[in-house]
């Protein structure tokens, strides 16, 4: 899948790591993007020789709702965060430190749930564990609520490095560790994004009423404000003028537990009306990640319409799969589309409803990006280059130089 | 007005090829007299349940049928949301909280959407006791003019006395009542008629459309499942209703017979509520101690048509135990042709005839028994299979549901042939 070329590369950042013994740490063993990143990354990094393996720490019920108010607060949602929470916090991070009881060379602490565990070894031992202990932070902390950044910052200071998914979300007050920007990649084997067998790909389509002769449109994300839904339904109207058999599906994942994206869902179908050829889907309908994968290969052009986005990795998905991808000008986006290469940048509805229109005119041309796109992922946003990425950390901190030659594709920064 | 739901047109003509002509010609002769008849389908929720995906498959094929179905969903609010989590449970006889304050909150509720009713219908089906107490507050002239039906989708025979009592007194005037299984019912509900529809799959659904076995291995495979050794499924809620950690028992104890077995978990809803991540949770971590235990979920982002997989790639189907409902994913297995061992639950003994369509079992012994006899004689897993799917085709396809229905409209408004 990425060519001999790259394998070899691998392979030379691995040699002087062969036997390296590295922990990951997180918590929680299913669902999110986390785990999923780690059931790939983990098996990667031992197939590259190194000794690499995953806990999940433990923690009670109360915890894990701390820790998503927690989460929530970081990503810039105010909360009350009282003493209270705080404590259970540090309480279950301190059991977890009481149970580790071995020595790595390299432990990887995703997330903040068990950020607070390096702290505490080091006060039960009287020292630090041992090895390097490096944070990686998977969420956007521009906005965090400040007493809860307070909260969890003294207990990042110890580490010896700090990983970010974009420059833009280091936090400048940071003290201590080194920083690395390492941005998330996708899987091309994973049921997300793995090639379709032809009748499963016609099947789905089918079932959901979807003819495949018909030009359609297809965005994947969360129904809320950031990510414009009725922006991509309006976008829908003004090409359905010019081409009246187009074709709409919006895919989101819904939580239970989400009033704010129940509300965005409902004003969303309402935009909708009574259009059959608006299919509004979701989790809740059964559809999972084959059935976003068919729905993405099916496309002729893939929005990603955001005005606000964290990565928006979902952008790498569809050029993975060879679509066209036209998305807002925010957040990780740039990076993954080269304007009028593998998609169009846009900003305003009218734009976008024109760079479409271009596409679903001009298919040679969207055939074109959608092979660059592809070629652009292959280059960086595959896990391959995520494993890269930690391979060459792990040198960095332990002094060994880069191999010689070194590749084109670049994406991990040393910032200090 | 409530919030009214797009649903994509559909032809009952696809189901031709896999139910016959003679049922599509029997469908058209029960809907003839019934053309242009106005139901109004009332729900809590548009998706996510049994009863959306029921609505979703039923609507747009009575419409094909010629009669002017709809489906709308109730208005809410955030203080009916706990209100209707609490009346769901205590009317399944779990633990909940229930006040006087919530049945007050409970009323208003279906006052307002009452006043919300301001099309005429002939026949107005209420899916679940929660908004059913709308009935009693549309004005008189209307609810004179519309035959009531009440569809309970849950098992409420073990209800709360106090909670039952609420909502007795709202329902017991509707024209009908209909509930999945005999058993389902309080056996003091006093009505005007109670009926009995059981639930049905759509064989066209992406849960059941037919894959290649291509497909069906490479979707199994990604998640390290592997093809070639046997392995047991249970796709279920995983919660202690479905005892799951009793279908790692019978896994265990059957591995001694079939070392090479595999178990798949599979959660048919997302555990969302603590107590029920809290179980999921649980079966996950027991899980963890197995290298042949899967368990996935909705949390995976697990769809359809990966159930639709794992169901067909399982060489025999688990339900340890049923504790509410009437587990139609077992239906779905069985028009697969795969055989199931099963407890003998109220739902359950609807879809499985011991011997003919599956097996059943009580015990671990019992169930590791059959599963190691059903692994070992593969004659055994075709004639089962061809059992299944024959009885599913009879008895609990989407066609027998919309015959059900239509005689039942028939003979509430005067109309049947």
């Amino acid at each position: 899948m990425i060519g001999e070329e790259r394998v070899q590369e691998i392979r030379d950042l691995a040699a002087p790591l062969a036997g390296t013994r590295v922990l990951h740490i997180n918590a929680t063993a299913f669902g999110g993007g986390v785990a999923e990143l780690l059931g790939s990354l983990v098996p990667l990094m031992n197939d590259a020789g190194l000794r690499a393996g995953w806990q999940v720490m433990n923690g009670s019920e109360e915890f894990f709702q701390v820790t998503k108010t927690m989460h929530n607060a970081l990503q810039g949602m105010l909360i009350d965060w009282t003493p209270h929470m705080r404590e259970v916090w540090l309480h279950n991070n301190l059991l977890n430190a009481q149970l580790f009881d071995e020595d790595y060379d390299f432990v990887i602490v995703h997330d903040p749930q068990p950020a607070a565990i390096l702290g505490f070894i080091a006060e039960l031992r009287h020292r630090h564990p041992g090895g390097y202990w490096l944070w990686r932070c998977h969420i956007d902390l521009t906005h965090a609520q400040v007493q809860v950044w307070d909260t969890l910052r003294p207990h990042l200071e110890g580490y010896d490095g700090a990983i970010f998914t974009l420059a833009d979300y280091v936090k400048e007050d940071l003290g201590g560790p080194r920083t690395f920007v390492v941005p998330p990649a996708i899987d091309p084997l994973s049921p997300k994004n793995a090639e379709l067998p032809g009748d499963v790909q016609q099947g789905i389509l089918s079932r959901y009423g979807i003819d495949p002769a018909k030009p359609l449109l297809v965005q994947v994300s969360r129904f809320d404000p950031w990510k414009d839904p009725l922006g991509v339904i309006e976008v829908y109207r003004a090409i359905k003028r010019e081409m009246p058999d187009l074709h709409l599906v919006l895919i989101a994942s819904m939580a239970h537990d989400d009033p704010e994206g129940w509300a965005w869902y409902e004003r969303t179908v309402r935009r909708a009306g009574d259009d059959y050829d608006i299919h509004i889907l979701s989790n809740l309908n059964g559809v999972g990640n084959v059935e976003v994968n068919a729905f993405q290969r099916a496309a002729d052009v893939v929005i990603q319409k955001s005005v606000r986005e964290g990565f928006g990795l979902v952008v790498s998905e569809a050029l993975w799969k060879g679509r066209p991808v036209v998305a807002g000008n925010v957040g990780g986006i740039p990076l993954q589309i080269v304007n009028g290469k593998t998609g169009y940048l846009v900003n305003t509805v009218e734009e976008c409803a024109q760079r479409v229109l271009s596409l679903l005119r001009g298919p040679e041309k969207a055939r074109e990006m959608g092979r660059a796109g592809r070629e652009f992922v292959r280059d960086n946003f595959l896990i391959t280059r995520y494993l890269r990425d930690y391979l060459r950390i792990f040198r960095e901190m332990r002094g060994i130089k880069p191999p010689r030659g070194g590749s084109a594709a670049t994406a991990i920064q040393v910032l200090d | 007005m409530y919030g009214t739901l797009a649903i994509a047109p559909r032809s009952i003509r696809d189901l031709a090829p896999v139910v016959g002509e003679e049922e599509l010609a029997e469908l058209a002769r029960l809907a003839r007299p019934l053309r242009g008849l106005r139901i109004l389908n009332l729900s809590i929720t548009a998706f996510g349940t049994g009863v959306a995906e029921l609505l979703s498959a039923s609507v747009p094929l009575m419409t094909d049928l010629g009669l002017d179905c709809q489906w709308q969903v109730v208005r809410t609010g955030e203080q009916f949301a706990p209100v209707n989590r609490a009346m769901y449970m205590a009317l399944g006889g779990r633990q909940a909280t229930w006040s006087r304050e919530m049945a007050d909150v409970w009323q208003r509720y279906n006052a307002m959407n009452a006043d919300l009713l301001t099309k005429d219908f002939d026949v107005v089906v209420v899916h679940d006791p929660q908004p059913a107490g709308i009935r009693s507050f549309v004005d008189e002239r209307r609810r004179a003019a519309t035959r009531w039906v009440m569809h309970c989708h849950l098992d409420i025979s073990s209800a709360r006395e106090d909670v039952w009592l609420v909502l007795r007194q709202h329902v017991e005037p509707y024209d009908a009542i209909i509930f999945e299984a005999e058993s389902f019912a309080p056996s003091d509900v006093r009505a005007h008629g109670i009926e009995v529809i059981r639930p049905a799959i759509d064989p066209a659904g992406p849960r059941n459309m037919d894959l290649s076995p291509e497909a069906v291995a490479s979707m199994t495979e990604r998640y390290g499942i592997d093809t070639a050794r046997p392995l047991l499924c249970q796709l279920s809620p995983l919660d202690e209703s479905c005892d799951p950690m009793g279908a790692i028992d019978v896994y265990d104890l059957a591995r001694e017979a079939v070392p090479d077995l595999q178990l798949l978990l599979v959660a048919t809803v997302v555990p969302e509520e603590p107590l029920a991540r809290a179980s999921f949770d649980e079966v996950a971590r027991r899980a963890m101690d197995y290298s042949g235990v899967f368990v996935l979920s909705g949390l995976n982002e697990v769809g359809n048509v990966e159930m639709n997989a794992f169901q067909r790639a399982a060489d025999v189907i688990l339900q340890k135990d049923l504790r509410r409902g009437f587990g139609l994913w077992v239906s779905d297995a069985l028009w697969k042709e795969r055989p199931v061992v099963a407890a003998p639950r109220t739902g359950l003994l609807e879809q499985i005839i011991d011997g003919e369509t599956g097996f059943l079992a009580e015990s671990t012994e019992d169930f590791s028994r059959r599963v190691v006899a059903l692994l070992r004689d593969r004659s055994l897993d075709a004639r089962l299979g061809a059992g299944g799917r024959r009885h599913v085709r009879e008895n609990l396809l989407i066609t027998r549901y919309l015959s059900d229905y239509l005689r039942l409209l028939g003979r509430l408004t005067g109309t049947s042939g």
